[in-house]
């Protein structure tokens, strides 16, 4: 489960202090799939960096299964994302002179897995993201930008995260491969019991989470709760 | 992929670069290992020096030398008073004879012809051996008898041309296992004489002098009709110095039936700076009408203050070169790490521990410097030996007219070698790169790589990944 509180998360611009995510506070329980909509520059993705530890909020906390992040040393936080979160940036965020398979081998490397079994794993996660398996030892920097999208998704996955922070999963992918990671996504929430969080501007995506939010001026406001069916039937 | 596979990978991103970096780390690398290698053959040599003639000083007696001048011979009680000065750490007397081949002295004899004198009226006569001399007399030879003839102590029987005659063979009874000059032995086959303070039947003969006789390690010779055993051969590096024997220094003096006499004392002195004070201590203990102190390294000391600046610049000029060498692995490292700080982050981001990312950029670190280290390595071999001589050259330009032969070896025309001229000492280090001194300068530039890749790598790897993401 996880509780934010209070969450706020202030810049200094000049002389004035911006306040991009000011005041959250929600809980998401375990295995939800649940999506934060806004216009750009609301704070969204301050808001996901803030949940995966990836930056310190100003005040307020982050308590994941009863664990505060706020009071974690760097070295636990680090853990932390090795082992809980999985990340998809909007940027994707890949190492440009690796291949495919084995930018989403390293955080398994990091975990400590051992080579042939990540090696498996990773092919296997490609596979899920329907990556062409001729491009799995292909550089990224000789990927579309599609293509390298599904391997950043791929490589959220490696760990088997309790939390997957999804910042526009599907906004560099044609329809039909976006429908298709909405569906891996929703399956992982559903059969491993994985908390998953998108940020997007894609209303169907949004549609088909369980819970939606919207993010204005720093502000968090739930749209809509629904059962996962309903999500389904309705989204 | 591991962390070093990476590494390597990343090594080579950008080959150009990497070629120019390489290329760049070679020549200071290479330049630190020369100095290294340079400062590594100085510092043996001055070792060498001082250790062997630099801190020795010669005392004959008071108007004698060898076998020429007079006066009177050295005694046991000398020696004793000489131990006793202040930084003085060993005397070891030396007795010297001169052997004549039996059989030609007893055909000189009978012709009417006595051999040449030797000191305390040592008559050639007196010891005779079966040895044959491995120096063939020559003109300078026979032109020396026909001098020491006329004011030997033996007679001359005529004023007509000495015939042709065999050159005498040097024995020389030692207190240790040193040469006349107090240089150790170079023993090439067998062993020493064990005990040089007890009479005994051994005797280390110089190579030329042992082949000339059929001789080797356990042939027997005579001296005086006594039977005496090779108990091994050393190598003197001159013809002169090869054909020479010693036996222990109670031998000869029983040989020459003067007990408790000395031709010469080498005096080892603790340290250079001391030798002065100890010569002059010396010179006053022993009497000025009793002995002759002489130093033989004089000129030396010149010469081992020089090696010594050469030893200091090398030495300053490798610590630079490494410098250099690390400034340049901190810059290369300072520039790769911001160029790839969004990939720390990202690595940070999906929990890359900040060890993890040290030594991924250590290791890239070490890839560029292995490959200049090869190269470095390379320059090195081939450049030491004419940067050492470079350096010893101009240092040497100043003291090689000092240079000149060195103060009285105690024997005539003797074994000179360690006393040659400054200039041929300092001309005589060879720089070889070895493989210990190699990989010593190699380890020392992986140290100051490592340094170098993990100072900017784990600055960079400490902030937290959002604000380098965020960044770009």
């Amino acid at each position: 489960m996880i509780e934010v509180k209070n969450l706020v998360r202030t810049f200094k611009s000049g002389d004035r202090t911006i306040k991009p995510v000011n005041d959250v506070s929600f809980e998401l329980e375990q295995g939800t799939l649940a999506s934060i909509v806004g216009k750009s520059g609301s704070g969204k993705s301050t808001l996901l960096s803030l949940l995966g530890a990836l930056d310190k909020p100003t005040s307020g906390d982050v308590v994941v299964n009863g664990v505060s992040l706020a009071s974690m040393p760097d070295a636990k936080l680090t853990n932390y994302r090795r082992r809980d979160i999985g990340f998809v940036f909007q940027q994707f965020n890949l190492i440009p002179n690796l291949s495919a398979v084995d930018n989403v081998m390293l955080p398994m490397e990091f975990a400590g897995v051992r080579k042939a079994a990540r090696l498996e794993r990773a092919r296997q996660l490609l596979e899920q993201v329907q990556l062409d398996p001729d491009k799995h030892v292909r550089r990224i920097n000789r990927l579309s930008g599609g293509e390298q999208q599904r391997v950043a998704i791929a490589r959220a996955l490696a760990n088997e995260p309790k939390l997957i922070l999804a910042d526009e999963p599907t906004g560099n992918l044609d329809e039909q491969t976006g429908e298709h990671i909405i569906e891996l996504l929703s399956a992982l929430s559903r059969d491993h019991n994985t908390t998953i969080l998108v940020v997007t501007h894609d209303r169907s995506l949004a549609n088909k989470t369980e819970r939606r939010f919207r993010l204005q001026q720093g502000r968090l406001t739930e749209e809509t709760t629904r059962t996962r069916a309903t999500a389904a039937v309705t989204g | 992929m591991s962390v070093l596979a990476r590494s390597v990978g990343n090594a080579f991103r950008n080959k150009v670069r990497t070629a120019a970096v390489v290329a760049v780390l070679a020549v200071a690398i290479g330049l630190a290992l020369a100095m290294l290698v340079a400062n590594q053959a100085v510092t043996g040599k001055v070792a060498e020096l001082n250790a062997s003639v630099g801190t020795v000083l010669t005392v004959n007696p008071a108007g004698g030398q060898g076998f020429e001048g007079g006066g009177e011979p050295l005694t046991a009680a000398q020696e004793a008073t000489a131990a006793a000065v202040p930084n003085v750490t060993s005397v070891v007397g030396t007795k010297a004879l001169r052997l004549r081949n039996a059989a030609e002295a007893a055909a000189e004899t009978a012709s009417g012809r006595t051999g040449q004198g030797g000191p305390g009226g040592q008559t050639a006569t007196s010891v005779t051996t079966s040895l044959t001399a491995a120096v063939d007399a020559g003109t300078l030879g026979n032109r020396n008898q026909a001098a020491s003839g006329a004011s030997g102590s033996g007679t001359a029987g005529s004023t007509q041309a000495a015939p042709s005659f065999s050159l005498p063979v040097t024995a020389t009874g030692i207190g240790a296992e040193v040469d006349s000059t107090g240089k150790a032995l170079q023993l090439t086959q067998g062993t020493g004489l064990g005990d040089y303070t007890a009479a005994s039947t051994g005797a280390l003969l110089g190579t030329t002098l042992a082949t000339k006789n059929g001789l080797g390690v356990g042939s027997t010779f005579t001296i005086k009709d006594q039977t005496f055993t090779v108990k091994g051969l050393f190598d003197a590096g001159t013809a002169f110095g090869n054909n020479a024997l010693y036996v222990t220094l109670p031998t000869a003096q029983t040989l020459a039936a003067l007990p408790g006499e000395l031709s010469t004392m080498i005096v080892t002195v603790n340290s250079m700076e001391n030798v002065d004070a100890a010569k002059t201590a010396l010179q006053a203990a022993l009497g000025s009408d009793k002995a002759d102190v002489t130093q033989g390294q004089r000129n030396l000391q010149t010469a081992v203050s020089s090696l010594d600046s050469v030893k200091n610049i090398s030495f300053i000029a490798f610590a630079a070169a490494l410098a250099t060498a690390g400034l340049i692995i901190l810059l290369i490292m300072v520039m790769l790490v911001r160029e790839r700080r969004r990939e720390i982050g990202v690595l940070k981001a999906i929990g890359a521990p900040n060890r993890t990312i040290g030594l991924q950029f250590v290791l890239e670190a070490l890839v560029l410097v292995a490959m200049g280290s090869v190269v470095g390595a390379a320059i090195a071999s081939f450049a030491s030996g004419g940067i050492a001589s470079a350096l010893i050259s101009s240092s040497s330009s100043t003291t090689a007219a000092t240079g000149q032969r060195g103060g009285p070896g105690g024997f005539p025309g003797g074994q000179g070698g360690a006393f040659g001229g400054a200039s041929q000492l300092l001309t005589s280090v060879t720089a070889s790169a070895s493989p210990e001194i190699i990989a010593t300068g190699i380890a020392a530039v992986f140290g100051v790589a490592i340094i170098g890749a993990l100072v900017p790598a784990l600055l960079t790897a400490r902030i937290r990944p959002i604000e380098v993401l965020r960044g770009e």
